[in-house]
């Protein structure tokens, strides 16, 4: 058995069904990728997985440590390790991102508030964030703005990408993260995400667009048609969908390459 | 029982004749008027029906916690109200009850005849004061009344900042008020908090006016916290050009307890400005009402007011209603205003949660959040901290 295992996985969002029975295996160390055209059920596959409200899980297992996922609280995931970096991360005003990231640390490490053992000292939050900070070439003024707040585009993507760094999943979704990046951004990005690589975190690729497969290579490519896989092999997929885009699903006749006017 | 003649006598024992004589018209108004009832427009959501003042005709007599006060530059005068009366008459005679009128309804009229303790603070012109002035106004027992007044005179081009706090045991009932009047003169700044934190039974009645003259500016934060049944009024009556008041208030309701906030933002001549923003959180099953209005007269062109409540309701069984009003004589003003009414955002909840926060935590963090705009501006330290550890409490 994989390490992470979504067996016939079905969900639908108001009553319509999205996911028609989604199969994959994701052990540690690899980096699969999931690509497919608008409205294929890409953004329903991570929110389900994550647990969001609006989307109802109609059947199958998701597997992780021996759990069910899917009977698990959306924090609860997160503390067994999963992470969803989202493609379109939410504003929370009133929070700071200093607080929302040591927040997040502290409730990882089983800190409630009373064992002050558990918390994480500031020195060692201070030493983890710059770190990462340098490497996805950030600084440090927007950590006392609120959640993203005001953030670019490039940066509410980076954010999400250092939240990961710091909270080191075992799996982690990366939902359309290159969606309205710069080349920078994705470079840096893909970067973090790339050092992060290695026998302890299983990386989920969701995307459109084969652009940001060029920076973080995945081992592995499914190309998710009408809430299915069609077709799953190895890199050489992204290759070919880069030429013939989704023609191949007759419904589905959209490119997989942007087009210069698309890149932000 | 019930507040007599007698018991009035007694409250203005010691005082001098001229404010015995107002106790006196502002008992006979009491006697005079009748309960507001649910027809007064201004009563119409707020049910006081349940309440006989009369039950809690024994007086404390709340003189004003002494606080470590700062020392003070020279001519400040920071007294007892009654001290001040017998004192400082030319000061104290012409304002106190001249912004806040006794026969504004019949609770006014109670306040006005039976304050008991409170303050009269007097900043002389070009004063500026660093460390913030810090009251503490206790009650000490169930069942009684308790009614502290603060005046507070700026004189021109001083500065200072003044803290109000009301404090009353969690279980306590009674009847309580906490008033005050404000004058801001030409030119000054003045920083004012209340923090509203009487016993959980308690009826609490207040008023809150400030006259702000030319060039002045006023940052007024009101906190409610406590009473089961809490009715505020917070106004402000811009009467020189170039004043400008910053209202705001956080409010934090739970279990039973009912909310009721009057606001005016009273633009009498041109160039000021009014800056509004009440926010609250409900819980269990508490209810606020808000009613705000902006009023600009004719003359005062080129005024900008800004007004908004929001309101996040954080269970299924709490209850808020806003309700916005606008009185415009002047066509040249710029005049916003809104009301939310919500719960908290699935999506941020969601956002917090995939992180690893769990449910109870993030939701704390959020309303946390919700308050911290208003919370930010508290313009002094104590004040903020005092009010983020109140919320901190009730929010578990």
């Amino acid at each position: 058995m994989a390490d992470f295992e979504i067996r016939d996985l079905r969900a639908s969002v108001d009553g319509k069904e999205i996911l028609k029975g989604v199969t994959l295996a994701i052990n540690k160390g690899e980096v699969h990728a999931v690509m497919g055209p608008n409205g294929s059920g890409k953004s329903t596959l991570s929110h389900t997985l994550m647990g969001h409200p609006g989307y109802t899980v109609d059947g199958g297992t998701v597997t992780f440590k021996g759990k069910n996922v899917l009977e698990l609280e959306v924090d609860e995931r997160a503390r067994l390790g999963m992470f969803l970096a989202l493609q379109y991360p939410v504003v929370v005003p009133g929070i700071s991102m200093t607080n929302f990231l040591r927040t997040a640390l502290n409730a990882k490490r089983g800190y409630d508030g009373k064992d002050k053992s558990k918390m994480i000292s500031p020195k060692e939050f201070r030493s983890m964030l710059k770190g990462e900070l340098e490497v996805l070439h950030m600084d440090d003024s927007f950590l006392p703005r609120y959640i993203n707040d005001g953030f670019s585009g490039g940066e509410k993507k980076r954010a999400e990408i250092l939240q990961m760094a710091m909270l080191k999943p075992e799996i982690a979704i990366l939902d359309e993260t290159d969606s309205g990046l710069d080349i920078d951004s994705i470079k840096f990005v893909a970067e973090a995400v790339n050092r992060m690589r290695g026998p302890e975190l299983g990386v989920l690729i969701i995307t459109h667009y084969t652009r940001i497969l060029e920076f973080i290579k995945p081992d592995f490519v499914h190309v998710l048609v009408d809430g299915k896989f069609v077709l799953s092999g190895g890199p050489e997929i992204a290759n070919r969908l880069e030429k013939t885009g989704y023609s191949e699903w007759a419904e589905a006749d959209e490119s997989a390459v942007l087009k210069p006017e698309e890149i932000a | 029982m019930g507040f007599t003649e007698e018991t009035l006598e007694k409250t203005g024992q010691g005082e001098p004749d001229w404010l015995r004589e107002r106790r006196r018209t502002a008992f006979a108004a009491y006697e005079r008027m009748p309960m507001p009832s649910r027809t007064d427009e201004e009563w119409r959501r707020t049910d006081v029906t349940g309440l006989d003042p009369a039950k809690f005709a024994t007086l404390e007599h709340a003189n004003g916690h002494k606080q470590e006060t700062p020392k003070l530059p020279a001519g400040v005068i920071f007294e007892p109200l009654s001290l001040a009366a017998h004192k400082h008459r030319q000061l104290v005679e012409p304002l106190l009850f001249s912004a806040l009128h006794a026969n504004r309804d019949r609770f006014a009229a109670l306040h006005a005849a039976f304050f008991t303790g409170g303050n009269f603070l007097y900043v002389p012109d070009g004063v500026v004061i660093e460390e913030p002035i810090l009251r503490q106004h206790f009650s000490h027992e169930g069942g009684t009344t308790v009614l502290p007044h603060t005046v507070i005179v700026a004189g021109r081009n001083s500065r200072f900042y003044y803290l109000d706090e009301y404090i009353g045991e969690e279980e306590e009932a009674g009847y309580r008020s906490g008033s005050a009047e404000i004058f801001v003169g030409e030119g000054a700044d003045v920083g004012y908090v209340s923090i509203q934190k009487w016993g959980r039974h308690a009826w609490h009645l207040a008023d809150q006016r400030a006259r702000l003259e030319k060039d002045s500016r006023l940052r007024l934060f009101n906190i409610t916290l406590g009473g089961r049944f809490s009715k505020t009024r917070v106004e402000a009556s811009l009467v020189g050009p170039g004043s400008s008041a910053e209202l705001k208030g956080i409010y934090f309701a739970s279990g039973e307890q009912f909310f009721d906030f009057h606001t005016l933002q009273d633009h009498q001549v041109g160039n000021t400005t009014s800056d509004l923003l009440f926010k609250g959180a409900l819980q269990d099953t508490a209810r606020a009402v808000y009613a705000g209005l902006i009023r600009i007269e004719k003359g005062a062109a080129r005024s900008d007011a800004y007004q908004a409540n929001r309101n996040l309701v954080l269970s299924e069984h709490a209850r808020a209603t806003s309700i916005p009003m606008l009185e415009i004589d002047n066509n040249d003003v710029r005049c916003t205003h809104g009301a939310t009414v919500g719960p908290v955002d699935p999506m941020s909840m969601f956002y917090l949660q995939s992180r690893g926060i769990p449910a109870t935590t993030a939701k704390r963090m959020i309303v946390q959040g919700f308050f911290g705009e208003v919370l930010e501006r508290i313009p002094f330290e104590q004040a903020r901290t005092l009010v983020e550890t109140e919320l901190e409490a009730r929010l578990g």
